[in-house]
């Protein structure tokens, strides 16, 4: 290994230009590889941060038939005790028309204990008027997204009148206003559990329980869990199949042209050995008269692929980290998607693999020249010019 | 299968009592009787397209350990498919080649390899030094894939160069840097680097003027003094004068 390795060394310096040219090619293919891997990692990341995580993972439902959970606190501890579970939120989830003023709108009211739901959707930091603890201690208060406020003329500590059928009329005080930038700001609504219940006039028991998983991709197999239970229960890809369907295309038309890239990079690898094989014909013949076996010079070739790859492989994975992290900082003008700067995300992983991806391809791509320079006949390669 | 796995051991126990014979002989060389080289009724046909080419027509004849053979021979006659096939580097179309008493045609790729390695050094017209590597490197080159160790390889390399009359600051010049007289001697260093029993030579002073040339054959008389079997194939007759053996052949046929 040690001898081949030396002459592999020895041919790669002694054919600097091309040597540059392969590392090169394979190395910007890489580059591009690195840098839209790591924009489709931001972006799906972005994605997951914006949506998946704001979400509850795994919503619980009245079993079949029924309408409402009763006695929930039993359920809730054993949904708790699942491993994977971090934290879970009781509600009671109905209609309710909403009258301030002249201004009247349907939209969702949401009864919860704010801890909890905090603890599994996040509300708390998407707060930007009021408090949102208060809804724990103040009896009949609700919260509200900023569009909602805005389109009903809202602010902050104003009365709303809620009505619906069978349902016992009520003027709730706003005392906090939340904003995610999403459609949710305008159409639900937040009040105590309490208020709901006595609002619908249900008694004490909930329609649905929110469920955050430490790990968001087991929300099937969480829900499958609670299910066999006897209760209904489905994971944020089942309700919301279009974030999972978004990242699918994105990932499946990112891979075929990375795929194309790599194989015209390799192809580049096989012709650049072929070369050097063409120019080394007449070495071969010598080293072959010189005690060199076949499987002596089929290495040296393969190593000298192997090293072309590698060199590629690390140069271009370096450069398209740099350049991934440098395009990450730029600021995006307002608006797009909702985004403020580029969405990019350099994974350790995502690094490994392809250096090994890329060198692996390199030492398959070298096998045809590695062998056709060790099936070569010693007395005609030594009698070439 | 079996056979090329168990033929190497039995090649380098025939190559250790042989250097340990030549050890004896010392200054004065005897040539014994042990045939080191056998041919019988071998053919090399060349096939291009419909014509057949009879490169080696039915030659035999067998070399004696320790002689100073010249094949001699006009240009195409055969002598450069005669002495490839003694170096194992082509096979006969029909007939058998033995080397140091094995059969040639019994061996695969490998086995080839193994006896070419342990028996045979190498000397061509031209030279056919690796460009990109030093004189030193290049006598190397037969002890890397003999597995030599890196500090027995550069000693032993040094000393062959010296035994091949190469100035020692010449060691590290590579072969555009050197004449072609110090060039054949680079080359005659490496053949020796496995200590070969058997140098085989095409055409060694064929591009070197002529008194370079006679300091080139008193190195191969000197090294076959010292023991090895040395056989050079040439068109010049002056180069008989320095052999004990002449064989002659003409059109691919002994005569
Ligand atoms: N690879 C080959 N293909 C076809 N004919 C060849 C080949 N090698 C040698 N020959 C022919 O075989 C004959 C002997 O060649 P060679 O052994 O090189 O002669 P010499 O070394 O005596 O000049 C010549 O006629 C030559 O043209
Ligand atoms: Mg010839």
């Amino acid at each position: 290994m040690r001898y081949e390795l030396f002459i592999a060394l020895r041919h790669i310096k002694a054919r600097k230009r091309q040597t540059i040219l392969s590392v090169a090619a394979i190395g910007i293919a890489v580059m591009i590889l690195m840098v839209s891997q790591a924009f489709m990692a931001g972006f799906t990341q972005e994605l997951y941060d914006k949506t998946v995580n704001n979400l509850p993972h795994v919503v619980v439902s009245p079993q079949t038939g029924d309408d409402y959970i009763h006695l929930y606190k039993n359920i809730i501890l054993r949904v708790n005790n699942i491993d994977g579970v971090i934290a879970s939120s009781p509600h009671l989830t109905g209609e309710a028309s909403f009258k301030f003023k002249d201004n009247t709108k349907n939209a969702v009211l949401k009864g919860i204990i704010p801890a909890q739901e905090d603890a599994v959707a996040h509300i708390k930091k998407d707060i930007v008027k009021g408090n949102f603890d208060e809804l724990a201690y103040s009896d009949k208060s609700i919260v509200i997204g900023q569009k909602f406020a805005d389109d009903m003329q809202l602010e902050l500590g104003d009365r709303v009148e809620i009505s619906f059928p069978n349902a016992n009329p009520m003027s709730l005080k706003v005392i906090a206003i939340y904003d995610t930038g999403t459609a949710l700001d305008e159409s639900i609504t937040y009040t105590s559990l309490q208020t709901a219940q006595d609002f619908y006039d249900t008694g004490d028991v909930i329609n649905g329980i929110s469920l955050r998983l430490a790990d968001f991709n087991r929300d099937r197999e969480i829900a499958q869990m609670i299910k066999n239970d006897g209760y209904n229960a489905a994971g944020w890809s089942d309700t919301n199949p279009e974030i999972l369907r978004t990242i699918a295309i994105e990932s499946v038309s990112n891979n075929i042209t990375i795929g194309f890239i790599l194989l015209i990079a390799s192809f580049g690898v096989v012709s650049t050995l072929n070369m050097v094989v063409m120019a080394k014909i007449k070495e071969i013949g010598i080293l072959l008269a010189m005690g060199a076996r076949k499987s002596n010079i089929r290495l040296i070739f393969l190593i000298e692929s192997g090293l072309l790859g590698l060199a590629g492989a690390l140069l271009g994975t370096a450069a398209g980290v740099v350049l991934a992290l440098s395009i990450g900082g730029y600021p995006l003008p307002q608006g797009v998607y909702g985004l403020t700067y580029i969405p990019v995300l350099v994974r350790t992983n995502d690094v490994i693999i392809i250096i090994t991806i890329v060198f692996l391809l390199n030492l398959i791509a070298g096998i045809y020249p590695a062998q056709r320079a060790a099936s070569l006949d010693p007395v005609e390669a030594i009698s070439t010019r | 299968m079996q056979q090329s796995k168990s033929s190497p051991d039995i090649i380098k126990k025939k190559r250790r009592t042989s250097t340990a014979g030549s050890g004896k002989i010392s200054k004065k060389a005897e040539t014994s009787t042990y045939p080191i080289v056998q041919l019988q009724n071998v053919k090399r046909i060349y096939t291009l397209g419909e014509n057949k080419i009879y490169a080696l027509n039915g030659v035999s004849f067998a070399i004696k350990k320790g002689d100073f053979v010249t094949i001699m021979g006009s240009s195409g006659s055969g002598k450069s498919t005669l002495l490839n096939m003694i170096g194992c580097l082509d096979l006969p179309t029909s007939g058998k080649v033995k080397v140091n008493n094995v059969d040639l045609s019994k061996l695969d790729d490998d086995g080839l390899t193994e006896i070419r390695r342990n028996n045979i050094g190498f000397i061509f017209q031209q030279f056919n030094l690796i460009p990109t590597l030093t004189a030193l490197e290049n006598v190397e080159i037969p002890m890397i894939f003999n597995g030599e160790s890196p500090v027995r390889r550069r000693k032993k390399a040094l000393a062959m160069l010296k035994k091949a009359d190469l100035p020692l600051e010449y060691a590290d010049h590579k072969p555009n840097e050197m004449s072609g007289g110090q060039q054949q001697r680079v080359a005659i260093a490496r053949a020796l680097a496995n200590n070969p029993p058997i140098l085989l030579a095409d055409e060694p002073t064929g591009n070197l003027d002529t008194r370079t040339g006679h300091n080139i054959m008193e190195l191969l008389k000197e090294l076959n003094a010292a023991g090895t079997t040395v056989i050079v194939v040439t068109h010049d007759p002056k180069l008989e004068e320095y052999a004990h053996t002449t064989i002659r052949i003409q059109d691919g046929e002994i005569i």
